[in-house]
Order: C-alpha cells, then structure tokens, then sequence
C-alpha cells in the first residue's frame, strides 16, 4: 500500500479547507489515516487510485468530495516545440517513452516534498518497483533540445545524481545504491536505455539514475518529464499523472513530439453509462440527473444522454476506470457509504454443513469425550519434524514450496501426528497427564484431505491405550476395520498395529519409539492413533484436488 | 466442634504426653506419620494443637567430596607436590592439574611468572578446607563446596505437635470415640445399615483437585460459532484443497498476471501445475481487452504457463469461484472457513498462515445494500454492535467496501473487505447476476476474543492455554443474541 504524507498547510492552501473538514472526510473518499504528525499526516492510498498519491492529487479530489470545485478539472496543453526520438534498438529493452515539459513552475519545499513521494508512490505501485514504469524529473534549462532515448554501449560514463564524478553505466550498477537496487531490471540486456541531449550530455539513464547536470531545485523553473516503460498504458497513465499533480501546483505543461506524435494530451476518455444499471448495482434509485451530479463531486464531467444514459467524461488521470462499474462505485462514494441504508437481501436459501468439517466436528466431539484437549498446530512444516525425527520414509507426493522463508516451513503437512509431538515438546513443562488431538487437512499427490490424530503423555502410556483409543474412535466413526500389523517405524516394534480397512490403511496406533521421543525430547511413553478421515462413511470423494 | 474419627483420636493420644512428634505419634495410632501431619493440621485449624514446623539443613558429600575429606583439595595436594617453584609443563603433568592449577592461583597459594610456578607462601587451610572436614559446623565455606559439586544440600522437615489449653479442655471433657464411615458400602445401602453409621463429614476448605476436562480448542469454538451463524443465515458450506492453480486463486478473480501478490515474495509457489479448465479462453480474453463487457481489460501480456502454476491459496475465494462455476444459476449463497497462506516472516501479528472465512451471494436482484445488511447483520451476530463502512478496494471487486466494527477499548476496528465481484470475474462463465463477497481474517477476531498477544499462540498451542480458557466465557455472547 502507498503512504502518502500530506502537509496540512500545502494542502489547505490547494483544498481551501481547513484540516479538520479535510481529515474527517479523507477515509470516506477511500483511504486510511495512518498517523497525524504536527505538520503532515500520513494517508494510505489503494493502489488503485495512484492519482491520489500527492497533495495535489488528494486536494483536486477533496474539493469535488467537499462540493468546493466539481466537475472535470480543465488542463491544457500547448506545444513546446521540442521533439524526443526513441531508439528502435530498445524495442526488446524498454521500448515505451511518455514525456512532458512543464513551464514556469516555482516549487516550494512542500510542493517538492510531494513530487518526490508521488515519485515514489508511482514507482512502487504503477512501475512495480521501476520495471513497468521509471520516472525522471529534469531542469530543462541545464539541457538543450531536442533529445534522444537510446540504447547505448554499457560502457558510456557520466555523472550519477548525488555523484561528483562520471562512472560508466556498469559501475552505477556495481556500486551507485540505486544502481545496486535496480541492476535486475537491466543487467541481461547488451545495452542500455539512456537519454541524451543535443549536445550528447547525460539526462538520464532509465530505470536506475538521473545524471546530476538535470537535478531539480527550488530554483529549478522549467522542467522535463521522461517516463521509460515495458507497458505503453502504465507509462502513459504515469505522465498523466505527473502532469497533472505539476499542473495544480502551478506550472504550464506543453507537449513533446516524439517519432511523429504530440503527447501528452491530457485528454479525458468518455463513456456512455446506464443510470438503471447503476441503480441495480447499488440499490440506490439515481436517475440520470442524480448521477452526473454525484459524477461531478468525483470529479468527472458527466451529462444524461437520452433514456437512462449518462455520458461521463474521465479525467485523463483515472487509470482506475475500466469498467462502467469502476463508475458506478464513485458514485456510491460520492452519495456517501454512511448514507447507505443496509437491508437484508431477500434470497431464501437453506443452510448445509458441509460433511467433511461435519465429520471432523464429530472427531472433535470424540476427543473432548475421551478427555484429551484439541490443539490447531500449523501446516507448513518441515522434513525434518515430518520424517527425520519420526524414522519414517518421505511420502510420495509431498508437497513443498518453491521458496520456504525459513528450515521450518519447507512444505505441507502429510500426517498430523509429528505435529502433535512438537506441540507435546512446546509443552514439556506442563501438568501430565496430557492428552491432545487434532484434526485438519493435510496434501498427498496435490490432494487436500482430513485426517485426525491422538496422543496420550504419561508414565503408563502403552500399547493398549493407544489400541483402546483407536478402537473406540473407529467404533464412533463407523469404520469396521480390521487390525493389522504396521511397520511404522515411528511406533515401537510388537507395539503397534494399522487399521485395515478394504485392503487399505485407514489408521496407525501404537505406542511411540524412544527413539522419536528422544528426537522430540519427550521424558514419558506416548501413546499415539491417526486415522484418514477418507475412510469415514459419508467423507465425499474426489475433493481438494486443483 | 465437629471434629472427625482421626482427629478426636490423636487428641486422646496426645492428651497424657502434651506435645510430641509424628513418628511417635504414628505408631500410637498405627497410622503413617503423614497422615499424623495432615490430622494435626485439621487441628491446628481449629485451634487445638499447635503444629510447629522446622526445616532443617543437612550437608553430605558427594563421592567426589568425600575422597577430597581424606586426601586434600586437590589444589592442596597439588601444592604440596612440589617445593618452592616448577615449571609449569612438569605440573601439569600432575593427574589433579586442570582442577588444581587454576584454584591454586584463584587463591592467591602460587604464582605463575615465565612458565614457572612459584608459591606464596600464603596458603593457611581456607574456610573450603574446613568446611570439607566437618560438614555440619557449617561456616561459610558449605557454599562454595556445594558449588564445586563436593558436597550436597539435603533438606529434611522436622514436625512438633503441642496439646493447646482448648485442645486440652475438650480432651478433658471426653470425647466419644466412634468408628466413622468414609466411601458407603453396597451392602451398606441396601441393607439399610447406613442409618446407624456414622458418616464422616468432609471440610470445605480443602480445595479439590484440579481437574481438566477434554475440550475443543477456544479458537475452533469461535470458528465453530461463526459456522454455525452462517448455516443458520441460510449458507451451505463449501470445502476445497489447499494448493489451487493460479488461475482460480488470481487469474479467473482477473488479478493481472504481472500483480504485486503473484510475485514470489508474496505467495507460496509450487512446483506442481495443473491442466487449465474448458473455457479459461475467455479469462485470458478479459485479462487482455476485457471481453465482451465494458471493460478495458488490463492489457499487456497473458500466458497460460502463468496460469497453470499451483500455489498455496492466498485465499478461500479460489473455492468460491469454481463453486460458482459449476453453479452459475442463483441462488447461491456458500461460505468456507479455512486456511490460507501468504509468504510472511513470521512474528507476532504476522504468519504465513491462517484461517479465513468467506462467503457469497448470488441472485437475482441482489445489491450493494444488500451487501451491507449481510455484513451488519454477521457482525452483529458476532457480538459486534457498532459496525460501519468505508470505501475499500480489493482486485476483484467493484464497488469494495471495508466494515468497521466497534470494539471497547480499541474504538474502531477494520474487520475484513467486502465488494461485488466484477463483472470481469463472473462474465467469462455465464454467471448472470451479481455475487456479494465478503471475507474476513477470523485470527483478527480470535485476539480480540481472547485476548492474546501474539497470533502464534493460537496454532502452537499452550495446553494451559486451552485448560484455563472456560468454555463458556462472558465475552462468549449468546450465538444470536445481541
């Protein structure tokens, strides 16, 4: 999520409201109110609103919100008579260019504060940490026109931002910490995106760096917007962004012609909405009138067109807006989620448990009977609690994860019974006897099903504890098994048989190895039972497979 | 005073001799000396004998301890193995060097300059030395020995049991001595004896034993109570696995395939994949230009390899989909409590995974308002009075809305994300009307509930934990009641 800091006297002044009005309404416009500082608060955005992401932005947005200024904001776009050229050689690089330049801009501290966090904020949830999309931001005055975007030689050298000497491409990637945070982007490629300018100097070198000659002070007065991408939407929806945010905060932004076309336009897009559907949707009556005029406090142009139709122009900004609905919900938002009145539906339907957790519901019946205490250990785990310590052969098909965090959580639980154990080992320092179960889903061969399982800590814990437990859990859950001898080197050798259900093994019981009580630093005898819960009458077949 | 067989009888026994011991006790009465003890302390309660305790300490010496008692310390017998000075590679040689060596110097007996070992001189018989020969003069020599592991600390209780002046008084006025009745015979019962016995009486104020019932885990009664909510609400339940494809886990909920929550760091790979199902065409139709709605799609790149990888599901909404699927006409109302993961480190209010509940609705004519009057009338159900609403956002969602509850002490508390599935998620498998989702991280709510601290402690159980937990807790509103 992008937290966005808002500095209250920045923002009053582009709202015209004063900080109160603006911080109580903030979170019914969609957002989260992290921390209120003296001098800023800090806001969590979605990142579907990355116009949200500057104090111009969340002002532009506040003021249609509080019904100060709505409707669609008007910018405008002249020439500036400078043209760009991209490289065909970057097409298999980072192909797409949007740029911009903006005139006669005077940045105040605030106001740079907040271009660098929507910077920021755009780089992490448009560019996806700068490899759909990276920004740069240039005094335009440092360089001279027109300008080239081009894959160039890896071994070009310039001055790095925060630099005071010229180091080739590989050694930013090498040792600049941007370089060091963004190499992954580039480093497969034989060349690399660069932008000069007429003169050949440095402006840039996508996604990584600026060069030092373009940095931007608050005596920077015309400015240079370069935006280099993967995904010709994300690059584009960025300038509109940026140019729009430079726009409120006071600069004149005039287009660049790069290979032939004009951008950017900061044109608005239209659709042509149904006022009943968004009625259907909502469960709020709007007509066509009601709804452009709640479009307006979001800031859309909106006018009804006939029948229930309402044509809706979007501002160039909302990259959010790609469905009809996308629509309809400013529209709930502008008519106010408090104001909403909630209703039960009227659907009839009846309610049904589902057998698998019915039958497990059942098993956790049996257990409290018996007197043992449920406990819900995890599911991920690790080879080691899972086979090494119980001697027992890696199952065919257990499922591991591709990139565990940590020893402990290398895969899937196949059984339950070395889970219990652990959680006996937690549990070394309290009363005996203990006597615990489980039940829960553990993956074989990529299916997910239930099995249940029963310990019993205590001096005299045996074989015939364990048989007794077995049997009675077998009784209760009607499964006419038949004994059978286990090799189940987890269990002691003579102390341990299998319920044998259909030529199958639906269950385990004995008593525990000293070996596996050692590995899990038990002092007593455990007395143990697992059973697949598959061989319950009624467990439904064919289920938790992807 | 009400006093039981064996108390009247150690007052009798103890009438001609005042005070005396347990032991002695114990063989007037042909009884244990325990059992003397635990008598006299009924008595003592009641203010007719005084019961006096002393702890008493005793020394003994270890094997160790004891060959040291004959022989010397062995930095003693080290000391007096050579004259003034040697080399310190001949004395270590000595079989007592690696203990002796270093208490020789700690003790300040010898010095070491340029590998040679030189005495002091000041070596007179330390507290240690004399402490080892006598034990039970004490001194403060006994710790450090007990510390050398010489010696060992034995405790031992001592019990004097004195006749006060009321415990003489009443011995005085007689007591009737009559055998009593503890656990009733059978033959006892029915033979009707039982009305000539006299029936021991037992004291309140020994507390009983604890003893702690079988009991299903707190966290499972929340799940169970919130299960039972839903069913009653009118919702089947649904069940599924645990590693879903990518497709139904992002994919067909339209997550684009380049999402921040599709990366590695985020979610729980495998290596395992899976066939795409009949129709993902026109899932890969929406991805890339939105179908036949009035969507725009996500644009860029779609590929089925990408699609067909297995994961951990990151949430039950992959069940809820593909039950949708395969029941695409209304209504349908289904909820699911299970496990989700997400690749998180894990520490106190973070896991990699945890239980989640979900759950839909699918019909005719349902709406955004009717959304809101299901999560109202669950959370009241919940217990929660106060609820309310806010703009949220969620993938596949449209419009999102995140419930708040009210909780005492905490003020407003986000609980779990709501919306109505977009149309890019229903459209590619016919599903004509609008389905209300809901979910709803239900550990969150379990801390409340319970009061912990940390999210780890409901899946790597404390047994005391469930054993002190009541089963029926105030916080435990009434299923239903508000």
């Amino acid at each position: 999520m992008a937290v966005i800091s808002l500095y209250y006297r920045y923002l009053e002044r582009l709202t015209g409201a004063d900080k109160e009005t603006i911080l109580k309404r903030l979170p019914m416009l969609g957002s989260d109110i992290e921390r209120i500082e003296e001098n800023h608060v800090d806001v969590e955005f979605f990142p579907s609103r990355p116009d949200l992401f500057s104090v111009e932005g969340v002002a532009r947005a506040m003021k249609g919100f509080l019904g100060i200024e709505t409707g669609l904001p008007g910018y405008n776009v002249t020439p500036s008579g400078i043209s760009f050229s991209v490289d065909p050689g970057l097409a298999s690089i980072r192909p797409y260019l949007g740029t911009a330049v903006i005139r006669d801009i005077s940045l105040d501290e605030e106001a740079i504060l907040s271009l660098m966090g929507l910077q920021e904020a755009l780089h992490w949830a448009l560019g996806r940490g700068r490899s759909k999309v990276a920004i740069g931001i240039h005094d335009l005055d440092r360089v001279t026109p027109p300008f080239r975007y081009i894959a160039e030689e890896r071994t070009r050298a310039f001055v790095p931002l925060d630099y005071d000497r010229e180091m080739t491409m590989e050694e930013i990637l090498e040792e600049h910490p941007k370089g060091r945070a963004y190499a992954g982007i580039v480093r497969d490629f034989q060349r690399f995106p660069l932008i000069v300018d007429a003169c050949n100097q440095v402006l840039s070198f996508p996604p990584i760096i600026n060069g030092e000659l373009t940095r931007v002070t608050g005596e920077s007065r015309n400015l240079l917007l370069d935006t280099t991408g993967t995904d010709e939407r994300a690059v584009m929806t960025a300038v509109n962004i940026l140019c729009t945010a430079l726009a409120d905060a006071g600069g004149r932004i005039e287009s660049v012609e790069v290979n032939g076309t004009f951008m950017p336009t900061l044109a608005p897009t239209t659709r042509l909405v149904s006022a009943r559907e968004c009625s259907a949707l909502l469960g709020i009556e709007v007509t066509p009138a009601e709804l452009s005029l709640l479009l307006h406090r979001m800031r859309y142009s909106a006018e009804p067109a006939g029948d229930d139709k309402v044509r809706v122009t979007v501002p160039c900004y909302r990259a959010d807006i790609m469905h009809d609905w996308d629509i309809f919900e400013d529209a709930a938002i502008a008519f106010g989620y408090e104001n909403v009145r909630a209703e039960l539906p009227p659907t009839f339907t009846i309610g049904k448990a589902h057998p698998v957790i019915t039958i497990a519901s059942c098993v956790r019946a049996l257990g409290s009977g018996l007197g043992y205490q449920e406990v819900i250990p995890f599911t991920l785990t690790s080879e080691r609690v899972m086979y090494t310590r119980m001697q027992h052969p890696v199952v065919p098909g257990t499922l591991c994860v591709l990139h565990p965090i940590t020893e402990e959580n290398t895969m899937v639980r196949t059984g339950i019974l070395p889970l219990l154990l652990e959680t006996l080992q937690f549990n070394r320092h309290r009363e005996l006897p203990q006597r615990l179960f489980a039940v829960g889903d553990v993956v074989e061969e990529l299916e997910t099903y239930q099995r249940a399982a029963f310990v019993s800590l205590h001096p005299g814990a045996d074989f015939s504890e364990a048989y007794a437990v077995a049997d009675a859990l077998s009784r209760e859950l009607s499964i006419p098994y038949t004994p059978g001898e286990s090799g189940d080197p987890a269990f002691l050798e003579g102390r341990r048989g299998n319920l044998i259900l259909e030529g199958r093994v639906a269950g385990t019981f004995g008593e525990i190895h000293p070996a596996v009580l050692n590995a899990f630093e038990l002092e007593h005898s455990v007395a143990a039972v697992e059973i697949d819960l598959r061989a319950v009458p009624g467990y439904p077949s064919g289920l938790g497979t992807p | 005073m009400d006093l039981s067989l064996n108390e009247k009888r150690l007052i009798k026994v103890l009438e001609p001799l005042k005070k005396s011991d347990p032991a002695t006790l114990a063989r007037a009465m042909e009884t244990s000396a325990e059992s003397v003890i635990q008598f006299a302390m009924l008595l003592a309660g009641r203010g007719l004998v005084l019961l006096e305790k002393e702890v008493t300490t005793r020394y003994a010496h270890t094997d160790e301890g004891s060959r040291y008692a004959r022989e010397g310390l062995p930095e003693r017998q080290l000391l007096q193995s050579f004259k003034d000075r040697i080399p310190m590679s001949d004395l270590t040689k000595h079989p007592l060097s690696r203990v002796g060596i270093g208490q020789m110097r700690k003790k300040g007996w010898a010095v070491v300059r340029d590998g040679v070992v030189e005495k002091t001189g000041k070596d007179m018989p330390g507290e240690d030395e004399i402490a080892l020969k006598d034990p039970s003069r004490g001194g403060p020599g006994i710790a450090v020995l007990v510390k050398r592991g010489l010696l060992t600390e034995h405790q031992g209780t001592k019990y004097l049991i004195t006749l006060t002046p009321e415990g003489y008084a009443l011995a005085k006025s007689g007591l009737k001595i009559q055998p009593e009745v503890g656990t009733l015979t059978r033959e006892q019962i029915i033979g009707g004896s039982w009305k000539d016995l006299h029936l021991r009486h037992y004291g309140l104020g020994t507390l009983p034993r604890k003893i702690y019932p079988g009991k299903v885990h707190p966290y499972q009664r929340l799940l169970d109570e919130m299960r039972q909510i839903l069913l009653e609400m009118g919702f089947a339940e649904i069940y599924g696995g645990l590693a879903q494809s990518s497709f139904w886990n992002f994919d067909a909920l339209f997550q684009p395939q380049d999402h921040p929550a599709r990366e590695m760091q985020d979610t729980f790979f495998l290596k395992e994949t899976v066939p795409l199902p009949p129709g993902y065409e026109k899932v890969k139709d929406m991805h890339l230009h939105g179908g036949t709605t009035s969507s725009t799609g996500w644009g860029g790149n779609w590929t089925k390899d990408k699609a067909q990888q297995c994961v951990l599901r990151t949430h039950t909404t992959s069940l809820s989909i593909q039950h949708l699927v395969s029941h695409p006409e209304p209504p349908v109302k289904v909820f699911c409590i299970g496990r989700v993961y997400r690749r998180e480190s894990i520490d106190s209010t973070h896991l990699a995974e945890f239980e989640q509940l979900e759950g839909i609705v699918m019909d005719k004519d349902v709406t955004f308002r009717h959304l809101l009057g299901f999560l109202k009338e669950f959370y009241g159900r919940m217990g929660f009075e106060g609820v309310r609403f806010r703009p949220g956002y969620f993938p596949y969602t449209e419009p999102s809305v995140e419930p708040e509850v009210f909780v005492d002490g905490l003020g407003w508390v986000e609980m779990g994300g709501a919306g109505i599935f977009r149309e890019e998620v229903r459209a590619p498998w016919g599903i004509r009307y609008p389905v209300l989702a809901w979910g709803l991280g239900v550990s969150r709510v379990a801390m409340l509930r319970l009061g912990l601290k940390d999210l780890r402690q409901l899946y790597r159980t404390d047994i005391d934990l469930v054993r002190e937990t009541p089963l029926w807790s105030p916080l435990q509103k009434s299923p239903g009641g508000k």
